[in-house]
């Protein structure tokens, strides 16, 4: 990163500099450099302007004088994610925890399930936990009891359903994420190791609807309970070799439907999200 | 002079509790102290004006802008510095990182002007040494000082402050009553908190809550001035008085309506809300 290594700043990447238009991780790479490299800072007096100059020092002196983000915050930002969204999802550390839960859940069952002889023909404790976790990790992503600053976000001007929807957004992301990668851990199953998708996404949406009502952790809690007390009805009911009711073409259909309804109620009454819930209160 | 909030009819109430009754004011630029005991309504009243939380009845605007409206709440919320009760931290942020959070929360655009707001926020408040440390690692008076440089991103020009002083020592309690007058130079700012002594020093106006509903509102020499010749000594303490209190040099200090040929003794801001409470409040709360 500097003279002893001979590595310098492209000089189109200086000029981008000099013009305030390096983006990051260039931008913090090139100040790190420019800070222990008169080489470097010799060409970037040459493509600037005096004006210009002068701006680039002093955001460079801001850039010194700011803190370096975290590994987690880095990551985000390097994956293609903005700065200000990255430090919003790094503010909720239980965040982190419910990926790293939901990672090690997805193990765990997908081990169950591989080694459970009784369970070769039909994954149906697979499919039936899978929809849990986007439902839980959404739970503990927002509201009073899980973020220490719930009441400053409220009030201030970044509306609380947009938070909302970058937390989930990224719940959803890493959950379905680590489903998809079990769900390919057991081929054998094929399309029928998938048809978990649905039904996590109609429990996340009734759970997300259902929380100006019942508070953020009380909605997914009460989703959670119905989704067990239907397997547990579907299994009492159901043919031998048959799949239970949800994961069939029909339960696949009402799944569907429960999402589209579920948004569109999300979408009319996204205000709710706007003021503390009363349980916050 | 137009004020800067407008609130009338307010009320709000949880469940059978009545947390809100009626309260209209008008507060202009200065701190305006908001006084009474637990209960009384003052974080409920905060919490409305803040936006947090939609009152039952009545109406308010913050600065000309109606936050019943979408558009209205998002651009007091703009206009808008907020310090709760209890704020809450990310401990694994530095001081630096917990603030820039907020100014991204406040819709601060660009990382160059997001970070100048916060170094500069962060001197106002005292804390530019102290701006790479872990929060966990402050102490209260500096964590309570990381909460009001949040709360003074992108100069509000209404600062909403709920009891800031609150478990600070009493030096610590000076230097926050030195930033709070700084910050209401020029800004409204509405402080709400248990301490006669924060509203002696600090506020221009003060308003007396209990039970929900605004008792007093006026000026703290107009609250003093309640309590002009109800202020009596006594070798013990009189039990015709409101409230009374043994005092450091060991006679009684009583409020109420004296005795004929009672020693009367200079009021002062504390025996005039005593009076105001008239038995609503629970003056043990109230430093003697």
């Amino acid at each position: 990163m500097s003279d002893v290594d001979g590595w310098h700043v492209a000089e189109g990447d200086l000029r981008d500099y000099a013009r305030g238009e390096l983006a990051v991780p260039l931008l913090w790479s090139a100040d790190a450099h420019l800070t222990g490299c008169a080489h470097c800072r010799g060409v970037l007096a040459e493509l600037s302007d005096p004006a210009a100059l002068d701006a680039g020092w002093e955001r460079l002196d801001a850039e010194l004088d700011a803190p370096r983000p975290g590994w987690f915050e880095g990551l985000l930002v390097r994956c293609g994610v903005g700065d200000g969204t990255a430090r919003l999802l790094a503010a909720t550390p239980v965040l982190r925890r419910s990926w790293f839960g939901a990672v090690a859940a997805v193990l765990v069952t997908t081990f169950l399930v591989a080694f459970s002889a009784g369970a070769v023909e039909r994954p149906a404790l697979f499919l039936a936990l899978a929809p849990l976790l986007p439902l839980a990790g959404v739970a503990v992503a927002y509201g009073p009891v899980m973020d220490p600053t719930y009441e400053m976000a409220v009030v201030a001007p970044v509306h609380g359903f947009r938070l909302l929807m970058i937390r989930t957004v990224a719940v959803l992301v890493v959950a379905l994420g680590v489903n998809g990668l079990a769900s390919l851990a057991m081929p054998g199953y094929g399309l029928t190791a998938l048809a978990w998708l649905l039904p996590g996404l109609a429990l996340t949406t009734a759970g997300l609807a259902l929380t100006p009502r019942l508070g953020p952790v009380g909605g997914p809690v009460a989703v959670g309970a119905v989704w067990v007390a239907l397997l547990v009805l579907a299994s009492a009911e159901r043919g031998a070799g048959a799949p239970l009711a949800p994961f069939t073409a029909a339960g696949q259909g009402v799944s569907a439907g429960l999402v589209l309804v579920g948004a569109g109620f999300l979408f009319v009454f996204r205000d709710r999200f706007d003021v503390l819930g009363r349980g916050a209160v | 002079m137009t004020p800067t909030v407008s609130a009338s009819g307010l009320s709000l109430h949880y469940g059978r509790t009545r947390a809100l009754d009626d309260v209209s004011l008008r507060l202009t630029p200065g701190v305006t102290g908001l006084l009474g005991p637990n209960g009384a309504g003052k974080t409920t009243l905060l919490r409305v004006l803040a936006t947090a939380v939609p009152a039952d009845r009545g109406a308010f605007t913050v600065l000309g802008h109606d936050p019943a409206t979408s558009r209205g709440r998002q651009e007091v919320r703009r206009r808008l510095g907020y310090l709760p009760q209890t704020p809450g931290f990310h401990p694994d942020f530095t001081a630096f990182e917990f603030v820039d959070y907020v100014a991204i929360l406040k819709e601060l655009a660009g990382r160059g002007e997001r970070h100048r707001e916060v170094r500069r926020v962060l001197d106002e408040v005292g804390l530019r040494d102290v701006r790479g440390r872990r929060i966990r690692k402050l102490s209260g008076g500096m964590r309570q000082r990381v909460a009001l440089a949040a709360a003074l991103v992108g100069d509000p020009g209404f600062l909403v402050l709920d009891e800031p002083t609150v478990g600070l020592d009493p030096e610590q309690r000076m230097r926050f009553r030195e930033l709070i007058a700084g910050a209401g130079e020029g800004r409204t700012v509405l402080l709400s908190t248990h301490q006669t002594e924060d509203v002696a020093m600090l506020c221009h106006r003060v308003v007396v809550m209990a039970r929900g509903a605004v008792r007093f509102d006026g000026t703290p020499a107009e609250l003093t001035a309640r309590a002009g010749g109800r202020v009596w000594s006594s070798a013990g303490r009189d039990p015709g008085a409101k409230a009374g209190w043994r005092t450091g040099g060991g006679s009684f200090r009583n409020v109420g309506d004296p005795p004929a040929g009672a020693e009367l003794a200079e009021p002062t801001l504390e025996d005039g809300y005593l009076l105001v409470l008239d038995g609503d409040g629970d003056t043990a709360e109230v430093a003697a």
